[in-house]
Formats: structure tokens, C-alpha cells, sequence
């Protein structure tokens, strides 16, 4: 199968680090030592998969940075808004088509937007379709609990699929516009836009020092585990290192934050950021942004006319 | 805690966007006052350092890991402004390339773990250290519990956020259109998981740094702290505290719970009244079920409940929107009023430099 | 604030005689946070078309003479001339000054992953040229020029992280090479270089310098030394010159390079029988080469 040979084998197993509630974690056990370069190696990997994706040929590839990132935001603000399910499923099957058309294989792209969030929602929201959280008419009875009877409700449903809905069309949109498009280029089409330039600039150097940082702390983190290969996380010298870790880890960064002024300052930087990237809106873009302008004009008048 | 698109309605995103943009403006000027132009170099690698602290796992004593923040850690290394930009960034970065946190939510996730996190952290941390040398123990405890504060007022105030989400947007029919749940839910979930597990994680983490610094690398930790005295014995004056920052935070806060009640109603046209009639819930049954896992949280929310449900839906409809307020006021109310006091016992025996 | 007769001196320089001194660091004296001493004392004339090799063991101040040498640093106490005129904090804000200053001064950093800080190759090039004034049109031709001059043109739209050290070093080297300066200061530039590239640089640094570019650079590398310079500038290690001469005069002076620690008495067992002969800091490359 072609799409499995695009997706290599960890985006299936997929376990990134900044799981989707953040500080939460994961309560897994395994070593925290393997779990953190796994993280760090997976957020590499990511990054340099989207970056061969997005030079491939395809419909959004050949959009201005620029108008795919606001068409982008137009659409999530009119999925933001719809409140029926039958037109977020019509929104999300065009997310589908965009993809294909952009030349993203179909299975690849649904997992990359499923895992881990819409699934993810999709469990927290089970216990809302309940009666006790989501009052209203109980569709499927379960039973009494302390007196009270209990069961499923159309409304806890229609809001489960609501939810579910938006947030994967949501992600795909988002995943639309990243995967299409090198990291760069999103880079100066918010130049273009009018996001500060240094704004900007900061948000490139933060990009591209993550790499350098992670590489560091894979090192440090890999260092350790050669020493430790035997005993199972002892928890307060595991913490320990950690925190050495980390504080190494900020000591070499503000170094370097130094170092990369000289080489600023060396290079006649004063405080003030300038571009080379300049645009130009062809045909193909008006077309798409009619496009757009057409699809949201629908979304929000067939939300409209099917009433709240 | 990274809030997905699709939890929160246009209007609550749109009210943290235009809230967040006067932070942002506020805290480009004031890191740009203290580093000038090295500021780009010095914020966009904190960015990418707060990044790479998400993805540190700490482990924790049941033998299972998590991972911190670190928006307090950022602060108290960098200063609370640029703590501001760099957790901002980092977050962009997240919501952008790896889905983590919604690109039309990231005023409220900036707000939440940019904002309120390091301010209120910060505070803390700054109320505990203003005669406290840079190489004493208290600086890396009160670090960590400015780490734990911050964290939970900052799962808090998500807490509030996505409890208002069911009760300010629904349908006639009461369906939800976004987060489903209520803030007698939201609230003590968050408290639970927060106060137990992740609360330490971020104290750990950012206890362990600053102690680690204090041992290994002393000259990274006078980046943000110029005057403070190395030894205790080097102690002469405190330095200035940024009590008023803390104030405006918090100021913020209150005045933002309130707007994301107004603007829907306003945007929308959503008729509260009747549609909260149309909400006789079976909710009775929900404090029997809550007492099961949330034990001694929710005796004050559900009185509250108890009351909206038997006789006074509308009254009941805004102390739920209200309860959020209330919790941060306590908040402040602790925060502030400790800070009077420790300033009454500080002021008169304070040594001039 | 510079004085509009420093403008002027500034401006004159360019067009000087060929034998014209383009740096003239005078008693210069610099410590770290006031406390960690980096130069001691330290006086140096280097003229246009000149291959300056400065040689220290490491901490010994060379890349901190080389920082101030680029108007990063700024002595203590004494003084730093660039082109006739004086180089000091207040007349680097002078955007005329920084301007003429940074177009003519190129510094390519010890450590590439501090230099290369742009998403792109293209970007990092182009950071130079955009930031001194140059239009878009000009700056795209140059990046364009000098990325084929080293061979790098297919990494355009790489990311850093995407490159080997070799590379980067590549990309460094570009990205000051767009600005054209006519002096090239170099911070350890061989380090962490594979043979290949030490080789591909050490050649690049000769053409240069024959185009007329004057090259100071910062080693401990004796190897390499014959060739990258025809004076070398030795430190000690309490931060002050002890030595200024040809390559092949300071390379014969053991005694001297054994006292700056550049050189170390090795003692080692063959069998039975065991030998001392001088090694120099480098010598696993030396041994490689031989």
C-alpha cells in the first residue's frame, strides 16, 4: 500500500510528548528517559516529514502563503460558528478533497487529524450525552442511579457529534495549511499579513532553536541512559537529572542567545528586521479565494436557514 | 490544558485575541526596555527552551511520568514579560505544526498559560523572595510554589473558560455547541487533576532548575535577578517588588470573565431567559454522583446548583457564570491581601541601599 | 556621537594606499563581567592584504581580541581604530557608522549553529546584505552569486537543521561572504571540520585573500598554520602578545610554544625504552595527515 509507505511507522504509534491537555501527561509506564527522546526524535521527525510534503506538487501547494493562511482562518471562524452537524460533515468531507487534491494520501491524512485529539474528545465527551450532564429527551434509558433515572439524550448526542466534528474539521483545516506549506513561507506570509516583522522574527529563531536545544538535550538524555541501562528509573535521581537537565539545558541557551546576537549585530543588525520574500497574487489565487468566499457564504447561509 | 478549536464559540476565542493583544504589545516593550535589541535572540530562544521543557518527562513517585509547563520556570529565569512572549510562541509553534492547542483558541491557551500563568507564578514567587539572597534554598521552594500556583489558578481559570461554554451556547433544545460541560464539572476535574498530579510536576521541575542553577551556572540566574545579593550575608536591600503587575493580572481576570458572559449574548441575540426554562434537567442527581469523585470540592458549587435547579433558574444560570469570578476575587483576595500585609510588616523595616 | 570629521576619515580610508594599516588596537585591556581577565595589554597594527594568524591555547584571549576586533566587544581601557577611524560603543550607533563599519568587517563564528539563525539558507544569506541597505533585487542576485561561488545553491530553501556541520560552515561562510567585507575574521575555522572541508576552507581563505581581502583568524591548529598565514600574533595564557613573526619563525621556537602551552612535552613508553617529543594541541590531525 503507497500510504504506507508515506506514513512511516511513528506516526502510527504516535506518541509525541505535548499530548493534546498538556501539563496533564501521560500516565504510562515506561521510562522517562526513552519517553523524552522519543518526543524529542518525533517533533523532528514531523517537521522534516511536513517539509518534504509540502515541496510536492498539488492544488494548495500552488496557493500565495498568504491567501491560504487567511482563506484558512476565514473557514475555521465559519466552522467555528455552524451549529448543525450535517454541514460540519459536509465542511470536513471538503477538507478531505482539498487533501487529496493536494496530493496528501487519504489515510495518511485522516490519521494525522484523528490522532490524537478528535478521538481524545471523542471519550471526554461520552459522559456529557448523559442526562446528568446534558438534560433533555433520553433517547436510550440506562437505568436509575440513587433514585434518579439515567440515560443518554438526543441532546447530549447532537452536542457530542457537534464537538467531535468541528474539532477534527477544525485540526484539518489547520493541518491543511501546514502541511502545504514550508514553514518559511508561512513565515513571510505573516510578513506580508502584518504580523510585526519582529514578531516574526522571533518566531523563526524559536522554530529553529528547538532542533539545536532538542539535540542537546537528546544528547544529555542519551548520555545517561548508556550509564543506566540496567536499574529501572530510580524516581528522585530520575527528578534530579531532570532538573539538571533542564538547567544545563537553559545555561547553554542563554549562551547561545549571546552568541546569535553577535552574529546579528556582526552582520549590521540594529534592532529592526528586514525581508527578502515579496508576492504576488496570480489568477489561481482570486480563483481560490472566490472559492472560499463561496464555501463560507454557503456554511453560514445554510446554517441560517436551518435555524437554531 | 491546550484548549482545541472547536471547545470554545468565536466569541470567547475573539474576547481572549483582543485581550491578549494589549499584553503582547505590553510585554514587547517591556522586555525590549531591559535587553534592547538582544531581546529577539534572548525571547526566541526561551521560546524554543519552553518548548523543549514540554517535552522534558519528570518522573513521579508512582513510577509513572508527566510533563510540566514551565511558563513560571520561563518567568522567573527571563522576567515575566518575556515569559510572556516566549510561552506565546512556543504555543503558536504547538498549535501550528503539531496540533496541540487550537489556532483560533490560542488567545485563550496564550492567556491562560502565557499570561496568567507566569503573572500569577511570578507573583508568588517574588512575594516569598524580596529579602531572600540568590543562593538560598527559599528562592528554589518558592519557585516551585510559584510553579504549583500558577499552574492551578492558571487550570482554573481553563476550568471557568470551558464551564461557561454549555451554559452561554446551546441550542433551543438545550444541546451544547461546544464544550458540553459545566463548571460544577469542569471546575473540580480540573482541580483534581491539576492539584494532585500536575501541580507538582510544574514545582518539581521548576524548583529543581532554579536549584540546580543556584549550584551549577549562578550567572544565568542574575539575568533576571541584577540587584539581588549572592549570600545571605551580602543581604542589604530587597528588591523592588512588581506587586502592581500582579494587580493588573489579576484586574484583567475579572474584568475578562464578565466579557465572555456579555459578548454572546450581544452576538448572537441569545435569548438566556427562555432558553433556561427549557432546562428543567434531571440535574438532581448530579450532586450524588459528583460526591463520589469529587468529595469536599463541591458543596459550595452545588448549593448553588441546588438552588438554580428547584426555584430560580435565571438567578442559578448566573451564579454558575459568576462562580468563576468569585474563585479568581478569592484568589486575588489572598494574593492581595497577603501582599498588604507582607508589605505592613516589610516597609518599616526596610534598609535603604 | 562621531564627529563629522570621523565620517569623513572614515570614508577617505577606503580609497587608501594598498599598504595602508586598516586595524590599529592600542593597549587594549578587557575582562569579563569585571572579573574573568580576557586581554591584558594587548597592542596590534594589521595592514590591508595581510594573513593574520592569532595562536593561544584556548582561553587565552584570542577570540576575544577577535570580538573586539568586529566591534562586539568594546576594551576596558585603551583604544581600537578601523580605518582611521575610532571604533567605540556610541559611534557603532551612529547608523552610518555601523553601516560602513559592518560592510567592511565580515566575522565568521566559531560556532555555525550561533550564525546560521534564519529558517532558510537563502534567508541567512540574504540577513547581511538586507540589514546594510541593500534593495531586494540586489540582495537576491548576491545570495544568488555567492551560493554558487560555494557550491550551496541546492540547499536554498533548507532549513539548518536539515544541514551537516560542513554545510552550515558553508552557509556561515556565505552569509558573510553576501556582505562582501573587506576584512575576514575567522574563529577557530577549521574545528569540528571533516579533512575534506578543513581542505575545501583552507583553499577558499588563499583565493580570498589573493582577490585582496585581508584574513585574521583565530587558532590553535598549528598544522595548518604555514599556509593560512604569513604572520603569526602568539598569546600566553595570562592574555598578552609575547610574539609576533612569520609562521616558519614562530613554528621553530619551541621553548615559545611549549611556554603559551600550545605545545606540551609528552612523554610516552615504547617497550622498554620511552621518549619525549613535542606534540602540538592538534595532534590528531597531524597524525592523520601523516
Amino acid at each position: 500500500m503507497s500510504t504506507a509507505a508515506l506514513a512511516p511507522e511513528w506516526l502510527t504509534a504516535r506518541e509525541i510528548a505535548l499530548c493534546p491537555c498538556g501539563c496533564i501527561g501521560k500516565r504510562r509506564k515506561a521510562n522517562f528517559v526513552e519517553k523524552t527522546i522519543i518526543g524529542a526524535a518525533n517533533v523532528l521527525k514531523q517537521a522534516m516529514f511536513s517539509a518534504d510534503v509540502a515541496s510536492q506538487p498539488g492544488l494548495l501547494q500552488r496557493i500565495q502563503p498568504a491567501v491560504k493562511v487567511v482563506t484558512m482562518l476565514a473557514l475555521l471562524m465559519a466552522t467555528a460558528v455552524v451549529r448543525h452537524l450535517s454541514i460540519l460533515v459536509a465542511l470536513y468531507a471538503a477538507t478531505l478533497a482539498i487533501a487529496v487534491a493536494s496530493g496528501l494520501p487519504l489515510w495518511f491524512f485522516v490519521k494525522r487529524v484523528w490522532l490524537f485529539i478528535p478521538i481524545f474528545t471523542g471519550v471526554i465527551v461520552v459522559p456529557a450525552t448523559l442526562n446528568l450532564i446534558t438534560p433533555g429527551r433520553v433517547v436510550i434509558p440506562l437505568g436509575t442511579w440513587f433514585g434518579h433515572s439515567v440515560g443518554v439524550t438526543a441532546q447530549g448526542l447532537t452536542s457530542a457529534g457537534l464537538i467531535v466534528a468541528r474539532v477534527a474539521t477544525s485540526i484539518s483545516l489547520v493541518v491543511l495549511l501546514t502541511l502545504t506549506t514550508p514553514w518559511n513561507k508561512l513565515l513571510a506570509a505573516l510578513r506580508t499579513m502584518r504580523v510585526p516583522k519582529m514578531f516574526v522574527l522571533v518566531l523563526g529563531m524559536a522554530y529553529r532553536y528547538i532542533f539545536y536545544l532538542l539535540e542537546t538535550v537528546t544528547d544529555m538524555y542519551t548520555a545517561r541512559k548508556s550509564r543506566t541501562a540496567n536499574h529501572r528509573n530510580n524516581t528522585s535521581s530520575g527528578r534530579a537529572f531532570v532538573a539538571a537537565t533542564a538547567g544545563a539545558t537553559f545555561g547553554k541557551a542563554h549562551a547561545l542567545s549571546i552568541e546569535v546576537h553577535d552574529a546579528m549585530v556582526a552582520r549590521g543588525y540594529t534592532g529592526n528586521a528586514r525581508s527578502i520574500d515579496h508576492f504576488q497574487i496570480v489568477k489561481r489565487d482570486v480563483v481560490w479565494v472566490l472559492a472560499c468566499s463561496v464555501t463560507i457564504a454557503a456554511t453560514l447561509g445554510v446554517n441560517y436557514a436551518l435555524g437554531s | 490544558m491546550h484548549i482545541p478549536d472547536g471547545y470554545l464559540s468565536p466569541a470567547t476565542c475573539g474576547a481572549f485575541g483582543v485581550v491578549m493583544v494589549p499584553i503582547w504589545a505590553r510585554a514587547g516593550r517591556g522586555v525590549r526596555k531591559v535587553v534592547t535589541s538582544r531581546y529577539v535572540p534572548l525571547v526566541a530562544i526561551g521560546a524554543a527552551y519552553c518548548f523543549v521543557v514540554m517535552m522534558f518527562n519528570v518522573p513521579i513517585p508512582d513510577g509513572t511520568t508527566a510533563h510540566a509547563v514551565g511558563g513560571v520556570l520561563i518567568a522567573v529565569l527571563l522576567g515575566r514579560w518575556a515569559a510572556v512572549i516566549a510561552v506565546s510562541v512556543a504555543l503558536l509553534i504547538q498549535a501550528l505544526f503539531f496540533g496541540d492547542g487550537g489556532v483560533l483558541a490560542f488567545g485563550a491557551n496564550a492567556f491562560n498559560m502565557a499570561f496568567v500563568m507566569p503573572m500569577v507564578g511570578y507573583g508568588v514567587y517574588q512575594l516569598l523572595t524580596r529579602r531572600v539572597s540568590l543562593t538560598s534554598p527559599r528562592r528554589a521552594a518558592a519557585a516551585g510554589l510559584g510553579g504549583y500556583i500558577g499552574l492551578n489558578v492558571a487550570a482554573l481559570v481553563t476550568a471557568v473558560e470551558f464551564g461557561l461554554q454549555p451554559t452561554l451556547f446551546h441550542t433551543a433544545d438545550g444541546t451544547p455547541l461546544y464544550a458540553p460541560f459545566h463548571l460544577g464539572q469542569t471546575i473540580p476535574t480540573m482541580a483534581l487533576a491539576h492539584l494532585a498530579v500536575a501541580g507538582f510536576v510544574e514545582a518539581i521541575l521548576t524548583a529543581g532548575v532554579i536549584a540546580y542553577l543556584q549550584r551549577a551556572n549562578l550567572p544565568v540566574l542574575r539575568i533576571n535577578h541584577s540587584g539581588v545579593a549572592t549570600t545571605d550575608e551580602d543581604l542589604v536591600a530587597a528588591p523592588k517588588l512588581g506587586w502592581r503587575w500582579i494587580a493588573v493580572g489579576m484586574g484583567t481576570m475579572i474584568a475578562l470573565t464578565p466579557l465572555g458572559l456579555v459578548a454572546p449574548g450581544s452576538a448572537f441575540g441569545e435569548a438566556a431567559p427562555k432558553a433556561l426554562n427549557l432546562r428543567k434537567y434531571h440535574l438532581n442527581a448530579v450532586p450524588d454522583g459528583l460526591r463520589r469523585y469529587a468529595g469536599w470540592w463541591h458543596h459550595t458549587i452545588f448549593n448553588g446548583y441546588d438552588f438554580a435547579n428547584d426555584k430560580h433558574p435565571a438567578i442559578g444560570y448566573l451564579i454558575s457564570a459568576v462562580f468563576g469570578i468569585l474563585a479568581i476575587a478569592i484568589v486575588i483576595a489572598i494574593v492581595l491581601g497577603s501582599l498588604g500585609v507582607y508589605r505592613r510588616h516589610q516597609r518599616p523595616d526596610r534598609i535603604p541601599a | 556621537m562621531p564627529s563629522a570629521v570621523d565620517i569623513a576619515a572614515f570614508d577617505a580610508s577606503v580609497c587608501a594606499r594598498e599598504d595602508q594599516e586598516i586595524f590599529r588596537v592600542e593597549h587594549a585591556t578587557f575582562s569579563y563581567l569585571e572579573r574573568f581577565p580576557a586581554l591584558n595589554d594587548v597592542s596590534l597594527t594589521v595592514r590591508r592584504g595581510e594573513k593574520v594568524a592569532l595562536l593561544g591555547a584556548n582561553g587565552c584571549g584570542k577570540s576575544t581580541l577577535l570580538k573586539v576586533l568586529d566591534g562586539l566587544l568594546f576594551a576596558d581601557r585603551g583604544s581600537f581604530h578601523a580605518f582611521g577611524a575610532e571604533v567605540t560603543e556610541a559611534n557603532l550607533e551612529d547608523e552610518q557608522f555601523n553601516e560602513g563599519f559592518r560592510t567592511r568587517v565580515g566575522f565568521v563564528f566559531q560556532n555555525s549553529d550561533a550564525q546560521v539563525f534564519s529558517p532558510t539558507v537563502r534567508e541567512e544569506i540574504a540577513f547581511g546584505p538586507l540589514n546594510l541597505g541593500l534593495s531586494i533585487d540586489a540582495t537576491q542576485q548576491r545570495v544568488h552569486d555567492v551560493m554558487r561561488m560555494l557550491e550551496i545553491s541546492d540547499l536554498a530553501e533548507r532549513a539548518p537543521y536539515q544541514l551537516s556541520g560542513g554545510q552550515k560552515k558553508r552557509v556561515a561562510i556565505a552569509s558573510v561572504l553576501a556582505m562582501n567585507p573587506e576584512v575576514l575574521l575567522f574563529d577557530e575555522p577549521t574545528a569540528a571540520l571533516d579533512p575534506r572541508t578543513q581542505s575545501w576552507l583552507i583553499d577558499l581563505i588563499l583565493e580570498l585573500n589573493q582577490s585582496g581581502k585581508t584574513i585574521i583568524i583565530a587558532t590553535h591548529d598549528l598544522a595548518t598554520l604555514d599556509v593560512l598565514a604569513d604572520r603569526c600574533v602568539v598569546f600566553s595564557e595570562d592574555h598578552q602578545i609575547v610574539a609576533d613573526g612569520p609562521p616558519g619563525t614562530i613554528l621553530r621556537d619551541t621553548e615559545l610554544l611549549i611556554s603559551v602551552n600550545l605545545l606540551h612535552d609528552h612523554a610516552h613508553d615504547h617497550g622498554s625504552t620511552s621518549h619525549t617529543h613535542p606534540h602540538d594541541e592538534s595532534h590528531h590531525d597531524s597524525h592523520r595527515e601523516h
